[in-house]
């Protein structure tokens, strides 16, 4: 691979927390989360079954923000989060419109929202069977915000038209694993030359009656209300289901001889990524994580890492009772035969602002980056009792100061999609 | 790129039909849209799925334009099985629109109007469970790799036209770079909804949409009694929605798709490009060769556009007295999207 190496300069997140990424790190330092009792806004008869997430609080908005034009202009939700994190980044950055003309800009920004209002225009005046046809007679009332009017690529090519990046406009469609897609692919171009800058992440925004009511279908939303709002327990035996959260985050990626030629200073380096695929059941990991192992591996290849150099993994760890066992099998099978590695940090970020779904991966490697940066590993919150089958050091309960040369980050999508992302602290020269 | 992409295998479906040969014959007539009889569009028939390949269940659960995919993945697997490669090393890449229809799905839309005060549990009662699934173009990209055995390097793509350029030039570099020895690269095109027609930009001259799909196999090496191979040799991409540079960056896109190979457009025997495109036009006016592309045979097929026009340069080059040459393909979408892929059709004997 090419000595190019590759950093990350700018960084922005909102989440549940907040809508700057210092807020973010200091909840989760603080061994916070900010799930609470939630609702679907367009519901109007008996509770919804799903009772907690980790919604947007607006009135968290600073006044800095206020004006931004993303909550004026006709946008989904999750565009409109999207393209104030990825200001906030290259605001971050330092980078000025010069810089980002060849830019290229990544993005996941989740599935198609707010259908549900839309296909109610598909009603017959007959009383016959609905249809597109009563739709198209009623376009103008169809949502001008809504995913029929809006282009699933919008939020990238925003954010591209704000910017005037004129690089490649991608976007990433892997549901979990799409935020980590898009900084992997971006970090990808710009190792092989194809751009020197990136602006790369995902925003994604489920809590709306229709996505929320699909997930808790098909199993993955938990509809638990033993704990309150404690519920996201990530590798607990009590652990239940996903709780979604909402928002998203973006990185500025560059060249360091690009970086440091306009006087940056790095936050970490980002120095590999792998992917992968389960192919084993649309609806649930492969048990044993062999894909998993498989993306972490590559990603390990990739950065030239050997598996004992890693101090921290940002697990995907979604508190679904599938995806923790299988996640613990893969990272034993990629680190339990080197010594080091039951003192291995594993730390999982939805248990404090719950799962971004295809936005997730970018908000989690921001906090592996500030791991990198700090020596500072956030906790795994709700983790009481350990599952007897997820036996590794999960940081539970609490941060923990310790070194963090090298972290892995994971997400893996909906249908065995995977992917690992390889950081390292930023060192002036090398790894 | 380090490592030589050879396109080995190419399958389609489209209004034409399910033979890149198709293309070649008479063009098919526009029908009105069922919602919409004032517009014309080129609609498919739902395929039917290998059954030895996909479990029954992935037929009644997946929408049309998943199962066109999984169609002309199914077609490719005796391809890649003749590769006989570990299943780590075969990547898997694929340019899928997410699905606009039906979601939530009729059933639980009739229930609701029925009974509007009663939203949540008729939403609940009637939707079924894996009809979620539909809002996911990853599962059928999980159903891809389940069928074909694909557990290598992966990319999910859904930039509009240049989502299939996307999904195949993840797929060079993953195989150029050494993490993987073979990709499939799989396309859809979006199912033709009221959203083609309702989303932004609002189009004076609307195209006539078509439904189709296409994949590719991709491998490191030929087929092994190959005497005409085509090889991926250069590509790039790029955006402008500003129509002061949007000419600027599709030169510029055009440009470092040639120097790959340090060629200049007069080394370029052919040119696929939409001649219906004003923009894109104009970049080649000083240029012989003739526009030309397959979107009267197929009409619009957004992501799966280009990949069904590598699929027509991979049939070409296999014809009887093929010449060798370069050919460049160029798309350029109306929300700026700008990508060239350079292609390569040459005699084994080069290699030898």
């Amino acid at each position: 691979m090419s000595a190019t190496r590759i950093v990350i300069t700018g960084m922005g997140a909102v989440t549940g927390f907040g809508f700057e990424w210092q807020t973010l790190w200091e909840k989760m330092l603080g061994a916070e989360h900010c799930v609470r009792p939630w609702q679907p806004q367009d519901l109007h008869e008996n509770e919804f079954p799903v009772r907690y997430a980790a919604p947007v609080d607006m009135t968290l908005l600073p006044g800095h923000l206020q004006n931004h034009p993303a909550w004026t202009r006709l946008l989904e939700k999750r565009s409109r989060f999207g393209w104030v994190v990825a200001t906030q980044a290259v605001a971050d950055s330092g980078l000025n419109p010069e810089q980002l003309r060849e830019a290229a800009v990544l993005c996941a920004s989740g599935a198609p929202q707010h259908m549900l209002a839309d296909m109610l225009l598909t009603q017959a005046p007959d009383g016959n069977a609905p249809d597109w046809q009563h739709l198209m007679a009623r376009a103008t009332e169809v949502s001008a915000e809504g995913s029929l009017r809006q282009a699933n690529d919008r939020l990238a090519r925003v954010i591209a038209d704000d910017l005037g990046c004129e690089g490649p406009v991608i976007n990433i469609s892997s549901a979990c694993a799409g935020a980590s897609q898009a900084i992997g692919n971006a970090f990808q171009m710009i190792r092989r030359g194809e751009v020197n800058v990136a602006v790369a992440g995902g925003a994604d925004s489920v809590l709306n009656l229709d996505t929320m009511a699909a997930l808790y279908l098909l199993g993955a939303a938990s509809g638990e209300q033993r704990w309150g709002a404690d519920l996201c327990r990530p590798f607990d035996r009590d652990r239940s289901g996903l709780i979604a959260g909402e928002g998203g985050g973006f990185v500025v990626l560059e060249s360091l001889e690009h970086a440091l030629a306009r006087g940056a200073t790095p936050y970490a380096e980002v120095l590999g990524y792998g992917s992968s695929l389960d192919a084993y059941k649309v609806t649930a990991p492969q048990p044993e994580g062999r894909g998993a192992a498989l993306a972490m591996q590559a990603a390990l290849d990739d950065a030239g890492l050997q598996p004992q150099q890693i101090d921290l993994i940002n697990a995907h760890g979604t508190s679904t009772p599938l995806n923790d066992v299988a996640e613990t099998l893969a990272i034993k099978q990629v680190f339990a035969q080197h010594k080091h590695y039951q003192a291995l940090a594993v730390s999982a970020n939805k248990s404090q602002f719950g799962h971004l779904i295809a936005a997730a991966g970018a908000p989690e490697c921001i906090v592996t980056a500030l791991a990198c940066l700090n020596d500072l590993v956030t906790p795994t919150e709700n983790l009481h009792e350990a599952d007897e089958r997820c036996d590794l050091d999960y940081c539970a309960g609490q941060a923990v100061s310790r070194r963090v040369d090298y972290a892995l980050s994971n997400s893996f999508g909906f249908g065995g999609l995977n992917t690992s992302l390889a950081l390292g602290k930023y060192r002036e020269h090398g790894q | 790129m380090n490592r030589a992409l050879y396109i080995n295998a190419a399958a389609v479906l489209n209004a034409a039909g399910s033979e890149c040969a198709d293309l070649l014959g008479t063009p098919p007539v526009p029908q009105p849209l069922a919602f919409d009889p004032q517009r014309k569009a080129l609609a498919l028939p739902v395929p039917r799925l290998a059954s030895d390949l996909f479990d029954r269940k992935i037929q009644r659960s997946v929408e049309p334009q998943g199962l066109r995919l999984l169609h002309c993945a199914a077609r490719l697997a005796p391809a890649l099985a003749a590769l006989q490669l570990p299943a780590a090393r075969i990547a898997l890449t694929a340019a899928i629109p997410e699905v606009d229809a039906p979601s939530p799905c009729w059933d639980a839309v009739q229930a609701i109007l029925e009974q509007p005060q009663k939203q949540l549990s008729q939403l609940l009662a009637n939707t079924p469970p894996l009809h979620a699934l539909t809002l996911l173009n990853s599962s059928v990209m999980a159903y891809v790799a389940e069928a074909l055995n694909c557990h290598g390097p992966m990319g999910g793509f859904c930039s509009q036209n240049n989502a299939g350029l996307d999904a195949l030039i993840e797929a060079c570099q993953q195989i150029a770079e050494q993490h993987a020895d073979a990709a499939l690269v799989v396309s859809s095109s979006p199912n033709l909804t009221p959203a083609l027609y309702l989303r932004e930009p609002v189009l004076a001259d609307e195209p006539v949409y078509g439904e189709g799909a296409a994949a590719l196999l991709l491998s490191s090496t030929p087929l092994q009694d190959a005497t005409q191979i085509l090889r991926v040799a250069g590509f790039a991409r790029g955006y402008s929605a500003d129509p002061q540079r949007t000419l600027v960056v599709g030169k510029r896109v055009i440009e470092r798709a040639l120097s790959e190979e340090k060629l200049c457009m007069g080394d370029v025997a052919n040119v696929v490009a939409n001649p219906a495109d004003r923009q894109l036009m104009s970049l080649f006016e000083s240029t012989p060769q003739h526009l030309r592309n397959a979107s009267a045979m197929t009409g619009e097929l957004g992501a799966s556009g280009l990949l069904t026009e590598v699929a027509m340069a991979l049939h070409h080059s296999r014809e009887a007295g093929a010449v060798p040459g370069y050919t460049l393909l160029v798309s350029h979408g109306r929300a700026g999207h700008w990508g060239a892929l350079l292609l390569a059709s040459e005699t084994l004997e080069k290699y030898a």
